[in-house]
C-alpha cells in the first residue's frame, strides 16, 4: 500500500498563488515598481482603411520630455503567431487597415507629455473603401486589405470526410439553418499592459508583459528588433486573466521594446480599456448555415455546414480558428459523414483570435441548435438524441482525431438526473423553461504550431540543501491555476508535504522554455513532464535511501516524508537526510522531465488536419433553466447543472472554478455580449456597455465532475478549463425556445432581439388568422 | 482613462464658503462622492482647476424629519438614503431608487447632491477623447452637430439620475444656495430639457438639500430597466406614486430618467381620479407615449426604451393597486 497515495492529485486545495493575489500581494505587470521607466502611448489610426501619406511626427518630437518616437519604420519584420501568416506589423507600414490600428508610439517622461505628444502627430492618409461585414469584403472588385489575398479571403478551407450524399439520401428527416453569432471578446480584468527595459550597454532587453505565451514574445521581439534571442529575457509577472487574449503575440509588446531601444532605458506601457477592445483578438463573428440529416430513431447519417468568420484585419489565428470550426464537428457524436467551407474574410475591423473554445463555440452552437430542433420535429427527447450518437473509445474519427476516453455518456445522465429532467421538462410553467447542449475541446494541440523537434513540455525540478524542491516551469499560470496543478502531480508522485514545493514560472533566464497556455494543453502536456520529472527524482532518492540504508533500492519503499526499507519499518531515514545522502558527492540536483504528443495523435494527413489534433477530449453536458419576461424581452439564467469529463479532477475545487467560468462566459455569449462598430468605429469599447455579465446575473452553476480516466492524461486527467463553454450557448437558446415556444437563431438574446422576433411572431400568427392588425411598435 | 489632471483642492466648511469659493474660479467644480465627476475628468470630459470638496460641510449631511415630512442633505450618501427608516418606510419609490443605484462601492460614497446633478449622458458624448475627435465631436463638446440629431441645434444627451424621479413623484422642493443668498424650488424646476445645460443652477450655486412632504398615505415604487442589474446606468427609470380611493385611483404620479435630457413628471395624469386601475392604465399608456421624446443617446434603441418604459410604468401601477 502507498501511504501517500492521493496527497497531491484529487486534492481540493486552493491555488497555491491565491494568497498573494486575494491580500492584493501579487505584483502584476502595471504593479511593477520602476520609478525612472518613461510612459509609452500608442497613436491609433482614426481611418478604418487607407494608404498613408504622409506620418509627421516632428511637432511632438520637439515637445519637451519626449524622449523617442517610433513608427512603421521602426519594424520591417511582419510577424503573426501563424509561421505561416505573418502579415503585421508592430506599427503600420504603408496602410492602415482598422480604426485603432497602431501608426505611431511616444516614450516620455510622464503620461501628460506623452499624452500630448500624441496630439501633434499628424497622420495624413488616402481613404480606401473599407470593409466591415464578410460580405463586403468578398464582393467583387471590393478593394484587397492584403494584396496577396484574393477575394479578402484568409483561408477558405474545403473538407469532406465521408460519404455525405450518401448520408443524406439516407436520412429521414434533413434540415438546415443558419445560426448568426456576434464578435465577442475576452473582458480580463487585467488590462493589457508590457515594461521593457533595455540595457543600452549589453544591448540587453529585459520584458515584463501580460502574455500567455512567453516564449512566443520571446522569439517575436528577436524577429521584430532584430536581436539575437540571448539578449533577451522574458519575464511574465502574475497575469490576470487571459482568456485567449493573450495567447499570441501583441502589437504593444513589441512597440513597447522597440521603444525602450530606441529611448534607451526603459518604458512602460499600461493600455486603457478602450485599446484593449481595440487590441481585441476575441471571439469573431460567425455566420453558420448548418444541415443535418437523421434518421427517424435520431441516428444522423450526415453533416454539412458552411461557416463564414468575420476575421478583422490581420491573420492572428484565423487560419486556426477557421480549421477549428470544421474539426471540432467530429469527435463528440458519431457521424458518418461530414463536409464542412470555411471562409476566414478579412475585414477594416480589429483582429479577432483565439478566444476560450477556440474555433468551436459558435460551430458547436449552431450544431447542438439544429439536432434540439431535428429532435423535436422527431418527437424524440433532447437528451435522448444525444444519447443516440455516442462515440464508443477509443476510436478514431472520420477526419483522424483519436478519441481515447469519452465520458459524455456519464455527463448525461449526471445533468439529466440532477435538473429533474424527465420530471420537469414540458411541464413548467410558460415563461419557463430548461434545455440542454453538449461541447468537447481538446486537451492539448498535439501538433506545436512551431516545428523545432524538442519536447511539447520540459519541467525540470530542483533539489538542494534546504530539502526544498523548487519547480522550475515556463507555463504561464493566467489565473487558471497551473502551477498548483503542477504541484499536485509532483506531490503526487513524491509524496512529500506541500511545504516543500515553491514553484518558478516564467523567467526565461531561469525556467525552462514552454509553449504557453493556450489550447488547454497545460495540464495534460506539462503536467505529463512534470510527473516524468518527479519520477526521475524519486529514482534519485530511491537510490540514495538505499545507500543511506545499506539496502537494495529496489527493497526501498518511498513513503513521502519517509523512505524505508520493505518489511522492516524500523531501517527508515527522514526525507531530509534522504537529501542529504543524496547530495554528496553532487551537490545540487536538477531532475527534468519532458512530454511530447506522440505523431499518431497529431491529425489526419489531409491539408490542416493537425488542427483540432489532441491526446485527449473534454466533454461536457449543459442544462440551464431560464425564466423569459415576454413583456420585456430579458432572459434569466436562474440554475444550471454542468457535468464535465475533465479525466481524472487533480483539484477538482479548481475544476469546479473552471466550468463556472467557462458556463458564466458561454452565458455572457448567450445574452449580452457582443462588440459592436459603426463605419469601423467601435462603439462599446467599455466594461460599462460591452456587457459581461455582473454578479447579479450569475446562476448558481452545478458542476458535476465524470472522471473517464485518460490513458495518456497525467493521473488520467483531461482538460478542464474551456471545453464547458460550448455547451452553454445551446442550452440557453434550447431553454428559451422551452419556455416561450420561440428558437432564436442570433447571439446575444439582448430585450431588443427577443421582442423583435416575438413581434415577428405575432405578426405571422395575426396573418394567419387573418384578423388582429399588425403588432404595433412600442405596444405595452 | 487618463491619470486625473492638475487641480486645486479646496475643502470649506460651510455652505457660504463653498459657494464663495465656485464663484472665484470658472473652471471650479464641486466634488461630493465624485463618481461622475472624476470618472469624467478622467475621460477628458470636464476641464478644472480647483475641485471643491463638499466632504466638511455639516449641513450638507443631515438626514431627519422636518417639518411635516423630511429633509435629506445633498451630501447624504445613498447608502445612508437607502437605509433610513423613514424613508424606506415614507418614500418606498427614492428608498428603491437609491438601492439600485450602480454598485455597492458607488453607493457607499455617491451622494444625492450628486445623483441628481448626474451629467447627462450620450453614445457619442461618454467616449475616449481620442474616439470624440475620430467621431469629429459632437454639440455638448467641442463640436458644433448633435450626432443624435444631425440637424437640431440642441443638445439630446439624457439624464440618467435615479433619485430624480422618485422625489418628484413625491413633490420634492430643492434648496439651492448661492452667491445673492438661497432660493427654493420643486425639483422638476431644477432641470431644463436641454443636454449641455441641463441643470437650472447658475456656476456658483449649490444644491444643499431636498425637503419632502409627509408621504400622506402615497404609496411609491421605482422600478428601471437595465442590461445588467448591477453597474449599468438605466436605461429608463421610472417612479410612481398612487393614493387609492378605494378600487379607483386617488392620486397617481409618474416620472421617468433616462428618457431625454431632464427626468420627466408626466403631466395630465389629473384626468385619472376616479377612474379604475384597468382604465387608468389605458389613458396613463396614452399619455406617456405622448410626452415621451426618446431620442438615440443610448446603444439601446429608443424604440426599445420607449416600450419597457410602459411595461415598467403600468407594472408598478399594477403593484402598488395591488399593495
Amino acid at each position: 500500500m502507498n501511504p501517500f497515495k492521493h496527497k497531491g492529485a484529487g486534492q481540493r486545495i486552493p491555488l497555491v498563488d491565491g494568497i498573494e493575489k486575494v491580500t492584493g500581494r501579487a505584483r502584476y505587470t502595471a504593479d511593477l515598481f520602476a520609478p525612472d521607466a518613461y510612459v509609452g502611448r500608442i497613436f491609433r489610426s482614426p481611418y478604418a482603411h487607407g494608404d498613408i501619406l504622409r506620418l509627421d511626427v516632428s511637432e511632438a518630437r520637439a515637445l519637451p520630455g519626449v524622449i523617442a518616437i517610433i513608427t512603421g519604420e521602426a519594424c520591417d519584420q511582419p510577424y503573426g503567431v501563424l509561421p505561416i501568416a505573418q502579415n503585421e506589423f508592430p506599427l503600420a507600414r504603408g496602410k492602415v487597415r482598422y480604426i485603432g490600428e497602431p501608426v505611431a508610439a511616444v516614450a516620455a517622461i510622464d503620461d501628460a507629455t506623452a499624452r500630448e505628444a500624441l496630439k501633434r502627430i499628424r497622420l495624413e492618409v488616402r481613404e480606401l473603401p473599407a470593409y466591415f461585414e464578410p460580405e463586403a469584403a468578398r464582393a467583387a472588385g471590393a478593394v484587397l486589405l492584403h494584396d496577396n489575398r484574393a477575394g479578402n479571403l484568409e483561408r477558405e478551407v474545403h473538407h469532406e470526410f465521408g460519404d455525405v450524399a450518401a448520408g443524406f439520401a439516407a436520412a429521414d428527416l434533413v434540415r438546415e439553418e443558419t445560426y448568426r453569432c456576434a464578435e465577442v471578446v475576452h473582458a480580463q480584468m487585467e488590462p493589457h499592459a508590457a515594461m521593457a527595459a533595455y540595457d543600452a550597454e549589453r544591448d540587453h532587453l529585459t520584458m515584463h508583459s501580460v502574455t500567455q505565451v512567453p516564449y512566443y514574445v520571446h522569439l517575436t521581439l528577436a524577429r521584430c528588433l532584430g536581436m539575437d534571442a540571448a539578449r533577451i529575457r522574458v519575464i511574465k509577472p502574475f497575469v490576470g486573466g487571459g482568456f485567449g487574449a493573450r495567447v499570441e503575440v501583441l502589437n504593444f509588446e513589441m512597440v513597447c521594446g522597440l521603444l525602450a531601444r530606441a529611448a534607451r532605458g526603459t518604458v512602460r506601457m499600461t493600455l486603457s480599456r478602450e485599446e484593449n477592445f481595440l487590441t481585441h483578438r476575441g471571439r469573431p463573428q460567425s455566420h453558420t448555415r448548418v444541415k443535418i440529416g437523421m434518421r427517424r430513431d435520431g441516428v444522423i447519417t450526415a453533416c454539412a455546414m458552411e461557416m463564414t468568420q468575420r476575421g478583422g484585419a490581420y491573420g492572428g489565428y484565423g487560419i486556426v480558428t477557421i480549421l477549428y470550426s470544421g474539426a471540432l464537428l467530429s469527435g463528440i457524436y458519431a457521424i458518418p459523414a461530414v463536409k464542412y467551407d470555411g471562409y476566414r474574410v478579412y475585414t477594416n475591423t480589429p483582429p479577432c483570435g483565439a478566444m476560450r473554445g477556440h474555433g468551436t463555440v459558435n460551430a458547436r452552437h449552431a450544431f447542438e441548435s439544429l439536432l434540439d430542433t431535428m429532435a423535436k420535429e422527431l418527437g424524440l427527447d433532447p437528451i435522448e438524441v444525444r444519447r443516440r450518437n455516442l462515440l464508443r473509445a477509443p476510436t478514431e474519427t472520420i477526419n483522424g482525431l483519436k478519441v481515447m476516453s469519452y465520458g459524455l455518456p456519464q455527463c448525461l445522465d449526471a445533468v439529466e438526473g440532477a435538473s429533474g429532467w424527465r420530471d420537469r421538462i414540458g411541464r413548467l410553467p410558460k415563461g419557463r423553461g430548461l434545455g440542454i447542449g453538449c461541447s468537447h475541446f481538446v486537451s492539448g494541440s498535439a501538433k506545436p504550431i512551431h516545428f523545432t523537434g524538442e519536447p511539447h513540455a520540459t519541467i525540470i525540478l530542483k533539489l538542494d540543501f534546504d530539502a526544498a524542491i523548487t519547480i522550475l516551469t515556463g507555463a504561464a499560470d493566467i489565473g487558471q491555476g497551473s502551477s498548483t496543478i503542477l504541484t499536485q502531480a509532483v506531490i503526487e508522485v513524491l509524496g512529500v508535504d506541500y511545504a516543500r514545493i515553491r514553484v518558478i514560472a516564467n523567467d526565461s533566464a531561469i525556467t525552462p522554455k514552454d509553449n504557453g497556455s493556450y489550447s488547454s494543453r497545460v495540464t495534460f502536456m506539462v503536467g505529463n513532464a512534470a510527473v516524468q520529472a518527479a519520477e526521475n527524482l524519486k529514482k534519485i532518492l530511491v537510490e540514495a535511501a538505499a545507500r543511506r540504508l545499506q539496502a537494495a533500492p529496489e527493497s526501498i519503499n518511498c513513503m513521502g516524508e519517509i523512505y524505508c526499507v520493505h518489511g522492516d519499518s524500523n531501517r527508515s531515514a527522514s526525507f531530509n537526510d534522504v537529501v542529504a545522502e543524496a547530495l554528496k558527492g553532487t551537490g545540487t540536483i536538477t531532475a527534468k522531465g519532458t512530454f511530447t504528443c506522440p505523431v499518431e495523435f497529431q491529425g489526419g494527413k489531409h491539408k490542416g488536419g493537425a488542427v483540432g489534433s489532441t491526446m485527449g477530449f473534454s466533454y461536457t453536458a449543459t442544462v440551464a433553466e431560464v425564466s423569459v419576461d415576454e413583456e420585456l424581452g430579458t432572459v434569466k439564467v436562474e440554475k444550471v447543472w454542468s457535468a464535465m469529463d475533465c479525466g481524472r479532477a487533480i483539484n477538482p475545487l479548481s475544476v469546479e472554478g473552471q466550468v463556472q467560468g467557462s458556463v458564466w462566459m458561454g452565458m455572457g455569449q448567450s445574452l449580452s455580449e457582443e462588440t459592436r462598430y459603426e463605419d469601423g468605429r467601435h462603439i462599446d469599447a467599455s466594461l460599462l456597455e460591452y456587457h459581461v455579465p455582473t454578479i447579479v446575473e450569475s446562476p448558481d452553476v452545478e458542476v458535476h465532475i465524470v472522471e473517464s480516466i485518460d490513458p495518456n492524461g497525467p493521473f488520467g486527467a483531461k482538460e478542464a478549463s474551456e471545453g464547458a463553454l460550448a455547451s452553454m450557448p445551446a442550452a440557453v437558446v434550447a431553454a428559451v425556445e422551452n419556455a416561450i415556444g420561440v428558437r432564436f437563431t442570433e447571439l446575444p438574446l439582448t430585450p431588443e432581439r427577443v421582442l423583435k422576433v416575438l413581434a415577428d411572431r405575432k405578426r405571422r400568427e395575426a396573418r394567419r388568422r387573418r384578423a388582429e392588425p399588425a403588432y404595433e411598435e412600442g405596444a405595452a | 482613462m487618463e491619470p486625473l489632471p492638475d487641480f486645486q483642492l479646496l475643502k470649506p466648511r460651510s455652505v457660504a464658503e463653498a459657494v464663495t469659493a465656485r464663484a472665484a474660479s470658472a473652471h471650479a467644480r464641486f466634488l461630493a462622492g465624485g463618481t461622475d465627476l472624476l470618472a469624467n475628468l478622467r475621460s477628458g470630459l470636464i476641464e478644472v482647476d480647483t475641485l471643491i470638496d463638499l466632504g466638511a460641510i455639516p449641513e450638507l449631511h443631515r438626514l431627519g424629519a422636518h417639518a411635516d415630512g423630511i429633509r435629506i442633505g445633498a451630501g447624504v450618501t445613498l447608502e445612508e438614503l437607502a437605509a433610513h427608516p423613514q424613508v424606506a418606510r415614507d418614500y418606498p419609490a427614492l428608498a428603491q431608487a437609491a438601492a439600485g443605484v450602480a454598485g455597492p462601492t458607488h453607493r457607499a460614497v455617491a451622494t444625492v447632491g450628486g445623483n441628481l446633478c448626474l451629467d447627462t449622458r450620450c453614445r457619442f458624448y461618454n467616449q475616449s477623447e481620442w474616439w470624440r475627435a475620430g467621431n469629429q465631436h459632437c454639440l455638448k463638446l467641442a463640436g458644433d452637430t448633435c450626432r443624435v440629431a444631425l440637424k437640431a441645434d440642441r443638445c439630446y444627451a439624457a439624464f440618467s439620475g435615479d433619485l430624480a424621479p422618485a422625489l418628484m413623484v413625491h413633490g420634492a422642493i430643492a434648496e439651492i444656495a448661492g452667491a445673492q443668498g438661497r432660493r427654493e424650488l420643486p425639483l422638476g424646476e431644477l432641470y431644463t430639457d436641454e443636454g449641455r445645460a441641463y441643470l437650472n443652477l447658475a456656476p456658483h450655486e449649490l444644491l444643499v438639500a431636498l425637503r419632502l412632504p409627509a408621504a400622506g398615505g402615497l404609496r411609491s415604487g421605482y422600478e428601471k430597466i437595465r442590461i445588467r442589474a448591477a453597474i449599468d446606468f438605466p436605461l429608463t427609470g421610472v417612479a410612481v406614486a398612487l393614493r387609492r380611493d378605494g378600487e379607483r385611483v386617488g392620486e397617481l404620479c409618474v416620472a421617468a430618467t433616462g428618457t431625454e435630457s431632464r427626468p420627466l413628471r408626466f403631466a395630465g395624469l389629473e384626468v385619472l381620479q376616479g377612474m379604475t386601475r384597468d382604465a387608468a392604465l389605458v389613458t396613463l399608456d396614452k399619455l406617456i407615449r405622448k410626452q415621451l421624446g426618446m431620442m438615440e443617446t443610448h446603444l439601446v434603441s429608443a424604440g426599445y426604451r420607449r416600450r419597457a418604459t410602459l411595461v415598467v410604468a403600468k407594472r408598478l401601477v399594477q403593484r402598488l393597486f395591488a399593495a
